[in-house]
């Protein structure tokens, strides 16, 4: 049977257009054109213009110190909440699955907004400990789903067999559950730290003064484009780190898997 | 077990999220807070003779971007569960890597590709496509294009892995029946994904309406969103009732998608039980 | 024979394997007939070339004398019953029934009284509305041959339709396939792996092996007279002795040498001149155990044996008897069993023996045979045979 070559076309066409402007941008941190429009020579001064750019520094501390943070405090949060969640089936849990599940389909502009309004309602002073609150709330959602997903593959058998061989329930726990957990705690705890790491929109809404991350510099940068070429060499330098993670991940993945 | 996370976002995110109802009642504080008492001052701002057009807009691009984010997906989707196993994983993962990257780095990289003097525009004057003057940014074309760009995973992965478990004799039977490939592919494929395309509908129309990232920097004053104006009323004016009134009304548009999408699923799983059921 | 589906050398690679491998035979019109092997042997690749699946590499399938090749599957006047069905989930019987009226664009009146006729065929009127998910395995399964009985096909090409159902409810299945092939008197051509399906139901099969035909016939031709070593193995059971033809006796029989035995008679029928080196096959049923040796006959041969092992299997026995390194499987009928005076148990001595009539010779030397040999036969191949395969989603 002949099958239609539209479904490959497409396909192929999607790759072209997804890696297209990935491709040029890294080329064009290489460019000694401002515009990137023509090759105009080989240079690594906007590598260079960078590393002595302050303002960027600054924002990569911040936004590893909340991106760590906002990763500790949802792992803890969203794993505790994925044991509630799988262990009952009350009323209560499935309020508690609406209220976590609600922000991951809420457009984070809204989510920005509303913990905007909250922040200046409550009277907090917008800052690193506000971007921190907003990051955790988001992520937990996330960590909780990933574990949650782990959690009804697990064979509850295991445990009983733990029981039956004379474990009590914190040792059966300790010993069995959390080990063959700790995968997707620990893939939870990854897209939690990549979220946190390439928010944007929310960031931008409860950020105040001297609490900057990298998106937002970025933003600014993208926003005053004088430092146009020089987005593209931290962009080259970004895209090579979450690739780079992202393998790492992959192969932790596999490890675990075989 | 519960209380930790449930009291965590009750307090950041339903309380903050009714808040949104609620300060779309007070009135503005010249100083860029929030004013005492209540008033339907808010409210009546919305009647701005602007906002029709941007909601009109808003609603026009996030369902041309679904649209266009299906009629993409489907095919690849497909394409994807139907190649071999080990070609299903290089294409998966092909698809899903540029979007490791950051979000603000993939529109820059679109603004650069887009630029007066970047490189598309030389391609398109060169083979005579555009003329020198012509503007690829900061119009609703280049919005449309980058959020597609930006929310095609959102549809490729639930319309791909409703098609990796679909039954793919179903469309030998069809064509065994008389059917055509193509009349296989619109009344037994698709249906056979359905659930799947309505995900991928929710999944791309509602973080499309919520778009501000995009318009802001690839769109010009003629292709703004409705996000577009809930930033500017909270950051340009510092008048946060109304970009709560603003926001209030995004979020009844959210809402309003979801609802009917639930209810949709909901009539059809009341019908005969789902395929699971089976033997 | 008039041949109305016709496979002229067909062959079809998928890389280095062979799927078939230069397939040629004939069907009738309104015959059924069968395609029978293991998994694996290329009857399914066959029919899906008829269906318009896949295309040959080499040679032509005609249909009432007309090239099939360059017609896509849509366009070709037979219809497939497919292992799973195949139903579609998202519609009912009724529209399931219907598809192929809907997409040749029938009239809507012609579509519903057709419907009602093919649901009053499979007797499921009243399960008109229901989805494929509601109704058993053999109501889905008459739906299917309602569904591709509509189109009013040349030929129904059916792919172990009865494989996914239990052994009460294939049983049954069986009579009505065959019913509904005496009634709509159309060409079936039917895929199994099943000795039994194939045998009850067939004018002629074709049994298969690792792409190519090994013996066309019909099932009493199959089974008594098979052609080579692989169809005896395959189709029911069998005993096989190594040997080498001694000589000829008054034409109709030879005397063959067999390492370990005594020398064997065995009927003639292929003419092996002296010298032939042969494999003797003897179905178990057609073995004799007895206590006592036999009255002596030229034309019967008898082996004293030791008994090894005894299945008691209810309408019958099974013996396994040893002699050298021979191990032979004998099944007796039981007749008035219990009256016997003592039947044969374990480790005791007893004679075997079968009629010259009763053994064929095959000449055929081939590796593969090498590995059927030292092979066992099966500890019972109808109760193996009968077990449902397990299907994994």
């Amino acid at each position: 049977m002949k099958r239609s070559r539209l479904p490959a076309l497409t396909t192929l066409l999607l790759l072209v257009f997804f890696y297209l402007p990935i491709a040029v941008l890294i080329v064009n941190s290489f460019n000694a054109s401002r515009f990137g429009g023509a090759w105009e020579g080989f240079t690594l001064d906007w590598y260079a213009r960078l590393f002595r750019e302050r303002s960027v520094w600054l924002a990569v501390r911040n936004t590893a110190l909340i991106a760590v943070g906002a990763t500790l405090a949802s792992v803890i949060l969203g794993t505790l909440a994925a044991f509630a969640l799988h262990r009952f089936d009350t009323r209560l849990q499935r309020a508690h699955y609406l209220l976590m599940y609600a922000p991951l389909v809420v457009p984070d502009l809204l989510m920005g907004i509303s913990l905007l309004l909250f922040f200046v309602a409550a009277g907090f002073r917008l800052g690193l400990f506000t971007v921190f609150l907003a990051h955790t709330t988001f992520c937990i959602s996330y960590v909780a789903m990933v574990v949650l997903a782990r959690l009804q593959d697990f064979d509850e058998s295991l445990l009983e067999a733990a029981r039956d061989l004379g474990a009590d329930a914190w040792t059966a726990t300790r010993r069995v559950l959390l080990p063959l957990l700790a995968p997707g705690i620990a893939a939870g705890g990854l897209l939690a730290f990549t979220l946190s790491i390439d928010d944007f929109v929310i960031t931008f809404f409860v950020s105040g003064p001297g609490s900057t991350t990298l998106p937002v510099r970025i933003y600014s940068m993208i926003k005053h484009s004088r430092h146009l070429p020089m987005i593209n060499a931290l962009s080259a330098i970004l895209m090579i780190v979450t690739f780079g993670a992202a393998w790492a991940s992959r192969r932790i993945g596999e490890r675990n898997a075989a | 077990m519960t209380a930790p996370s449930f009291v965590w976002l009750t307090v950041f995110f339903a309380l903050p999220t009714l808040l949104i109802f609620a300060i779309a009642l007070k009135p503005a504080d010249p100083l860029g807070g929030i004013g005492e008492g209540w008033t339907l001052d808010t409210l009546r701002t919305l009647s701005n003779p602007n906002y029709p057009a941007i909601v009109a807009r808003t609603l026009r691009l996030s369902a041309a971007t679904t649209a266009l984010c299906l009629l993409l997906a489907t095919p690849a989707g497909y394409h994807i569960a139907r190649a071999s196993a080990r070609w299903r994983q290089i294409l998966l993962l092909l698809m899903i890597v540029p979007f490791w990257t950051s979000f603000l780095i993939r529109v820059f990289a679109w603004k650069v590709l887009l630029h007066p003097e970047g490189p598309v525009k030389r391609l398109l004057l060169a083979l005579g496509l555009a003329s020198p003057d012509s503007l690829l940014l900061y119009n609703e074309g280049a919005v449309l294009l980058v959020m597609v760009y930006t929310y095609l995973p959102f549809a490729i992965l639930p319309i791909y892995a409703a098609a990796e478990k679909f039954d793919f004799r179903l469309l030998e039977a069809a064509r065994d029946l008389g059917a055509r490939g193509f009349y296989a592919f619109i009344h037994v494929f698709l249906p056979g994904i359905r659930r799947a395309l309505w995900t991928a509908v929710l999944m791309v129309f509602i973080p499309a309406l919520g778009s501000y990232v995009i318009p802001d920097l690839l769109g010009g004053p003629t292709s703004e969103m409705i996000g577009n104006k809930i930033a500017q009323r909270a950051f340009a004016d510092r008048n946060l009732p109304h970009a709560s009134a603003l926001s209030a009304l995004l979020t009844l548009g959210v809402l309003a998608p979801m609802i009917w999408v639930l209810f949709l699923q909901r009539r059809r799983d009341r019908r005969p039980a789902a395929a699971e059921a089976a033997p | 024979m008039s041949g109305f589906l016709v496979f002229e050398d067909v062959a079809k690679h998928y890389g280095p394997i062979k799927a078939v491998d230069g397939c040629s035979l004939e069907v009738a019109r309104g015959e059924f007939y069968s395609l029978l092997g293991p998994s694996g042997c290329g009857k399914t690749t066959l029919l899906r070339m008829v269906a318009g699946f896949e295309q040959p590499d080499r040679g032509r399938i005609l249909l009432d004398g007309k090239d099939l090749s360059d017609l896509p599957p849509n366009r070709r006047k037979v219809n497939t019953i497919f292992q799973n069905y195949a139903l579609f989930p998202h519609l009912t019987v009724y529209e399931n029934i219907a598809f192929g009226l809907r997409v040749a664009r029938r009239p809507a009146a012609e579509v519903r009284a057709e419907v009602d006729r093919m649901l009053a065929l499979i007797q499921m009127e009243d399960q008109a509305h229901k989805r494929p998910d509601q109704i058993s395995g053999g109501q889905k399964q008459r739906v299917a041959i309602a569904r591709a009985l509509i189109n009013k096909p040349q030929v129904l090409l059916l792919d172990e339709p009865l494989a996914a159902l239990d052994l009460k409810l294939r049983q049954r299945m069986l009579i009505e396939l065959d019913l509904i092939h005496d009634e709509v008197g159309i060409t079936f051509l039917y895929v199994t792996h099943d000795q039994g399906e194939a045998m009850s139901l067939s004018d002629h099969i074709a049994v298969m092996n690792a792409g190519k035909i090994e013996q066309i016939g019909t099932p009493t031709e199959i089974y008594e007279a098979p052609r080579t070593s692989f169809v005896a193995a395959f189709i029911g059971d069998t005993n096989f002795f190594e040997g080498t033809v001694r000589e000829t006796l008054d034409g109709d029989y030879v005397r063959l040498a067999v390492e370990g035995l005594p020398d064997l008679v065995c009927f003639n029928d292929k003419r092996i001149p002296p010298g032939g080196r042969v494999y003797l096959s003897v179905r178990p049923e057609k073995l004799r155990i007895t206590r006592e040796p036999p009255t002596p006959d030229p034309r019967r041969n008898a082996i004293e044996t030791t008994v090894e092992d005894v299945v008691y299997l209810g309408s019958h026995t099974r013996y396994w008897a040893r002699i050298g390194e021979y191990r032979l499987a004998v099944q007796q009928q039981h007749s008035r069993y219990l009256l016997d005076e003592k039947p044969i148990v374990w480790k005791e001595r007893a004679w075997v023996s079968w009629h010259a009539d009763d053994g064929f010779m095959l000449e055929q030397y081939r590796e593969s045979d090498e590995a059927l040999m030292s092979l066992p036969p099966a500890e019972d191949a109808g109760e193996a045979a009968a077990k449902p395969e397990k299907r994994v989603w």
